[in-house]
């Protein structure tokens, strides 16, 4: 099958001249249609850098990035535009209140993609508005409110739908979830699940917390200092890791129950190694 | 435009705006209202407000209310040409600046800076020597002086609305840099610049009012209120009260602007309020 998302050997640095910083030093990955990939890594290891040099917005210094088999890293100006109008691939921020315009109501919101597109008459886009926020449940009397009458679970909802309004093949949604509180949490994983079943979405889902990536990723791909440093199903993650890294990260999970706790020598142990690794070769 | 309509709705908002509706009617039909023509001279010099003139009449016997009315577009309107003019040099690169790259940013910023470094009065003058002394003329040297404080008021808040989230996710639509300066980031300019829009017309009225004074501008008799202001001033034994009559119209309309101004900047709450700096704390124009 083609990946929907291949991205293959792609360094980004960020800055000029001295104050020029790799961040991303040849990184793989994949993602399929109708698969939900975990993207997860410490604060600082290049995860928002490469969604954000997926969607074109920093350039890739070299590298390739493919958004349904279309080389997209070359991209500038009027073509990267076209392509973005296309609604391939789209972007769901971590922080639902700062990403929504706080003067424009839900329904201006859920329409944007649509009207920036063009061709849709005032009826379709009530009706796509409509359609797009009984996808996500969000209740069509919200429509007319702007974001800060809105709880913080029905923000999220809402950048997810004025996401998904325009049909993209990918979603790439950096920390939706980590404002939240754990019960809307769940509903919002809950919900890509289901957009990936009705849409055959392919989704990247990044987090530096590995707990919320399970039940709900098919692969994860661990980043650590801007290199893919594992990738396995999430099974294989959260049984077999095998970088230090990844290690730490597993047995750095709260567990409550019966399930045994972390030895917390283990995890001293684990701390001194990954602290140990070099940041790049 | 919420926050100009909710500072409208204040008291302070609705004098300040009552105020300058009842002005610029002054100035639409105030030449018409003037009881004498404003020109004529009159054989009763400096005399005391009367029944017969209400504000009394000047050195050269005219009658100094139907001046005040006749001098009231050359006063106020010329203030708003000026203002105008700045915006329309101010903001539009302004706003640009942030969107349309490097180059483009460096040059405008360079000009403004290069506009900033002009001494008011001195650039003024210049003007109206190379232009000829006329009204118009030295607005447009004041609009171009004004222009780099809408420039950069303008940019700084262009600035803080450019990485918005909102405005990524619309350029991720494929959103146009028009689309975007024009959905999202024009309305949380306006306030602001409705804000230093209405104190930069108050220091234009003063200054056209400093600059007729001076005889810059308008060339007397044709009267203006500043104009009326110098005339009185070398009559200040016989006639102390004189300039009080001008002065009061001028401080009138320069008060109702800076109440509006606040109005405008209260109105837009906390947000509002970390735009802006100090107290009373527009973000006021630089005026000289």
């Amino acid at each position: 099958m083609t990946a929907l998302l291949d991205v293959t050997g792609l360094h980004v640095a960020l800055g000029r001249g001295r104050g020029r910083t790799e961040i991303l030093h040849g990184v793989d990955l994949t993602v399929a249609p109708g698969e939900i990939v975990g993207l997860i890594g410490e604060t600082g290891s290049g995860k928002t850098t490469l969604a954000r040099a997926v969607l074109g917005l920093v350039r890739a210094h070299s590298g390739s990035i493919a958004i349904d088999g279309r080389e997209v890293s070359g991209l500038r100006r009027s073509a990267l535009r076209a392509f973005r109008r296309g609604g391939a691939a789209q972007y769901v921020f971590q922080d639902p209140l700062r990403s929504l315009d706080p003067e424009r109501t839900v329904f201006d919101t859920l329409i944007e993609g649509l009207a920036v597109r063009g061709g849709h008459s005032r009826a379709e886009l009530r009706e796509a508005a409509r359609e797009v926020a009984r996808l996500v449940s969000l209740p069509p009397g919200l429509l007319p409110r702007h974001p800060g009458e809105l709880s913080g679970g029905q923000r999220q909802r809402v950048a997810i739908a004025r996401a998904v309004a325009v049909d993209p093949r990918l979603l790439i949604c950096d920390e939706p979830v980590s404002a939240l509180d754990a019960s809307t949490r769940i509903t919002i994983l809950e919900l890509l699940l289901r957009l990936r079943e009705t849409r055959d979405l392919g989704v990247l889902l990044i987090t530096h917390d590995l707990g919320s990536l399970g039940g709900v990723a098919d692969r994860v791909v661990v980043l650590y200092h801007g290199q893919v440093v594992e990738t396995g199903t999430t099974e294989e993650i959260f049984l077999a890791p095998r970088h230090p890294y990844t290690r730490l990260l597993v047995t750095s999970v709260p567990s409550i129950g019966d399930a045994e706790p972390p030895d917390p020598e283990l995890r001293r142990a684990l701390r001194a190694e990954v602290r140990g690794l070099t940041a790049h070769p | 435009m919420r926050t100009v309509t909710d500072a409208l709705r204040t008291r302070a908002g609705a004098i300040a705006a009552a105020v300058l509706a009842a002005v610029l009617l002054l100035a639409a039909i105030g030449p018409f209202l003037a009881p004498y023509d404003p020109l004529r001279n009159g054989a009763d010099i400096l005399m005391p407000p009367s029944a017969a003139h209400w504000f009394g009449t000047d050195y050269l016997g005219r009658d100094v209310l139907s001046r005040v009315l006749a001098g009231a577009p050359a006063s106020v309107l010329t203030a708003f040409e000026a203002v105008g003019i700045g915006l329309v040099i101010g903001v539009v690169p302004g706003i640009t600046s942030v969107h349309l790259g490097r180059a483009y940013e460096w040059i405008t910023l360079r000009v403004m800076d290069g506009l900033i470094a002009l001494p008011f009065l001195i650039f003024a003058i210049a003007v109206a020597a190379l232009l000829g002394n006329a009204v118009h003329q030295a607005m447009i040297a004041v609009g171009i002086l004004l222009a780099p404080s809408f420039y950069r008021i303008t940019r700084a808040a262009a600035l803080s609305h450019a990485n918005a989230q909102y405005v990524t996710a619309a350029q991720l639509f494929g959103a146009s840099t028009w689309r975007v300066l024009r959905t999202h980031v024009w309305s949380k300019i306006l306030p602001t610049l409705v804000v230093s829009t209405a104190n930069a017309t108050a220091g234009g009225l003063l200054i056209v009012s400093s600059l007729t004074f001076l005889g810059i501008g308008v060339v007397p008799p044709e009267p203006t209120w500043g104009g009326i202001v110098a005339s009185d001033l070398g009559y200040l034994t016989q006639r102390p009260y004189g300039p009080v009559f001008p002065s009061l119209f001028i401080m009138a309309t320069v008060g109702a602007l800076n109440l509006l101004a606040d109005a405008i900047r209260d109105a837009g709450g906390d947000h509002g309020r970390a735009r802006t700096r100090g107290r009373g704390g527009a973000a006021r124009v630089r005026l000289t």
